[in-house]
């Protein structure tokens, strides 16, 4: 389903200074897989995310999900490939802290400006989902950190995307709160959802849900 | 040199123009030499930014230099106040050997520069940008023209002598002219006419056909044949005097700035009439050109005509 062919990315900072975020790296994802890719800090795991979710383009290789080869398309459609295809839950929620819960899960259906009895039907099931329905109405900025990841992953999860990608999504979590979020986790993959999880938090190397764990050092793939 | 408001305007613009076009040009050569959208190189991921660039670069260049055209017609106009013997714009542009060349040139890169954003627009439908290589290469040529005429345009404004007399638009477009404008009052009134409707109605039957080439030759025709009745017929009825033939006079504000509405009418409809010939594109696409084209001519050949019927009704005579 996801395939990394050759990918190469280089962040040139200035003439005489780059970083070499990814060297030459393949990698292939079957769908309904839950991947962990683990590395320190600057190993590059993000940018793989980037990458697959069509937020950035390598410097040389290519990208391809469902055939489809993501790297190369143009700004536009890129944006449209991630509207339709990829749920995001980033490790500092990237909420907007002055709107409500329900106003915050549904901005990725506003570019689509579905009709408003469609978006209450998907706004109630999502909320009923992941348990925040009674707190719909309070403002995010209110809500404990657990519960902000909640409406993150409701957030990610209500254009019913393939693909969910979660960026360090328990680095401000408590071992309590990150265990309630990989339980969420666990009954996406049952829902055949491809989940990519970047992360250094040793909770989750040892899931028996977990298909594959890739090891990232330096840009590289460690075998 | 002449330099009032609207001239610094106008030349500040073009050397904001000319720094932005230099930096598209140098892309454009780099993108039309070197894309290949199946490589997945590092040369081609840069050059799908810098074409992204350059595309944005110059779609806002031309975006502004099409209404910048009015603006053009506009400050020539103003500028005619402070020249003696000028009446209108007709005045400055024969005020030197630029004008008319200049003039010519604005216009046919209104076409060029409305092409180049079809093209583009058309382009970034498509996830596989297939005018790529094409819209870079029109642009490379583009530049030229593009670049002649701010040169042009410089020339004119630094060459404008305002203790010089000029010529008035009442000598200018007159049958006594010597000049090539001269050549348009042979025409017999009822062949003009004739040719003038004769279009516009081939245009029709070739639009209910659905032959868009021809609708497409019709459209180039039409916009001659309307300029050259303009200024030999129906502009005689706008200002009411048989003697009276200029193409500026009926911009100004005596005539209710009706010249930038007859114009605007006349190049949107020429536009999109031509560009169906030119264009490959799905039916639904073209029907929309097609008809956006014939609602414009449609109104230019109303408006025109509307002046001599009203003119007969409320005199009972023709000019």
């Amino acid at each position: 389903m996801i395939k990394l062919k050759n990918i190469t990315k280089i962040y040139q900072m200035n003439k005489n200074d780059k970083v070499i975020a990814l060297n030459n790296i393949n990698l292939h994802f079957k769908e309904g897989e839950l991947i962990v890719l683990k590395g320190s800090s600057g190993s590059g795991k993000s940018t793989i995310l980037s990458l697959i979710a069509a937020l950035s383009k390598p410097t040389s290789g290519e990208v391809i999900v469902d055939e489809k080869r993501i790297s190369k398309l143009p700004d536009n459609f890129a944006a449209l490939y991630r509207r339709e295809n990829i749920g995001f839950v980033f490790q500092k929620y990237n909420l907007i802290p002055t709107l409500s819960v329900k106003d915050n899960i549904i901005q990725p259906l506003i570019p689509a400006n579905p009709p408003e009895d469609e978006l209450k039907v998907k706004l109630d099931n999502v909320m009923k989902r992941f348990s925040i329905e009674h707190k719909k109405d309070l403002i995010v900025r209110n809500l404990s950190g657990g519960e902000q990841q909640r409406v993150a992953i409701a957030r990610a999860h209500i254009n019913n995307p393939k693909i969910i990608i979660a960026d360090e999504p328990t680095a401000n979590l408590d071992e309590k709160l990150s265990l309630d979020f990989i339980k969420i986790l666990k009954q996406l993959k049952e829902s055949n959802k491809t989940i990519i999880v970047a992360t250094h938090d040793p909770l989750f190397f040892d899931l028996d849900f977990v298909d594959k764990v890739i090891e990232i050092y330096n840009g590289n793939i460690v075998e | 040199m002449i330099l009032s408001p609207e001239v610094i305007s106008i030349l500040i613009l073009d050397i904001v123009f000319v720094f932005f076009a230099l930096i598209a040009f140098y892309l454009s050569i780099r993108i039309s030499l070197y894309w290949d959208i199946n490589s997945t190189s590092k040369m081609q991921y840069t050059l799908e930014k810098q074409s992204s660039l350059a595309a944005t670069i110059i779609k806002y260049i031309f975006i502004i230099k099409l209404p910048l055209f009015l603006f053009f017609i506009f400050t020539l106009d103003k500028i005619s106040n402070v020249l003696t013997g000028a009446m209108c714009a007709a005045g400055v542009v024969d005020a030197t050997s630029y004008g008319t060349y200049l003039f010519i040139l604005k216009i046919i890169n209104i076409y060029l520069f409305g092409y180049w954003l079809m093209l583009h627009y058309l382009d970034i439908k498509y996830e596989n940008l297939p005018y790529v290589k094409l819209k870079f290469r029109f642009f490379t040529i583009a530049f030229f023209v593009f670049i002649s005429e701010i040169i042009l345009e410089i020339l004119m404004f630094s060459s404008i002598d305002i203790s010089k007399m000029v010529s008035c638009c009442g000598t200018l477009y007159s049958s006594s002219a010597t000049s090539v404008i001269s050549s348009i009052f042979l025409i017999p009134t009822s062949v003009l006419l004739s040719l003038f409707y004769g279009i516009f109605l081939m245009m029709i039957c070739f639009y209910y056909l659905k032959n868009r080439y021809m609708f497409s030759i019709m459209n180039f025709l039409f916009i001659i044949v309307s300029i050259i009745s303009l200024i030999s017929f129906f502009g005689t009825y706008i200002y009411e005097l048989p003697t009276h033939h200029c193409p500026f006079c009926f911009l100004q504000k005596d005539y209710y700035y009706v010249g930038y509405l007859i114009y605007t009418l006349l190049f949107i409809g020429t536009f999109y009439g031509i560009s169906v010939g030119i264009i490959k594109q799905k039916n639904q696409y073209i029907q929309k050109k097609l008809n956006i084209s014939l609602i414009f001519n449609l109104l230019y050949v109303i408006l025109v005509s509307a002046y001599p019927l009203i003119y007969y009704i409320k005199n009972g005579v023709w000019l």
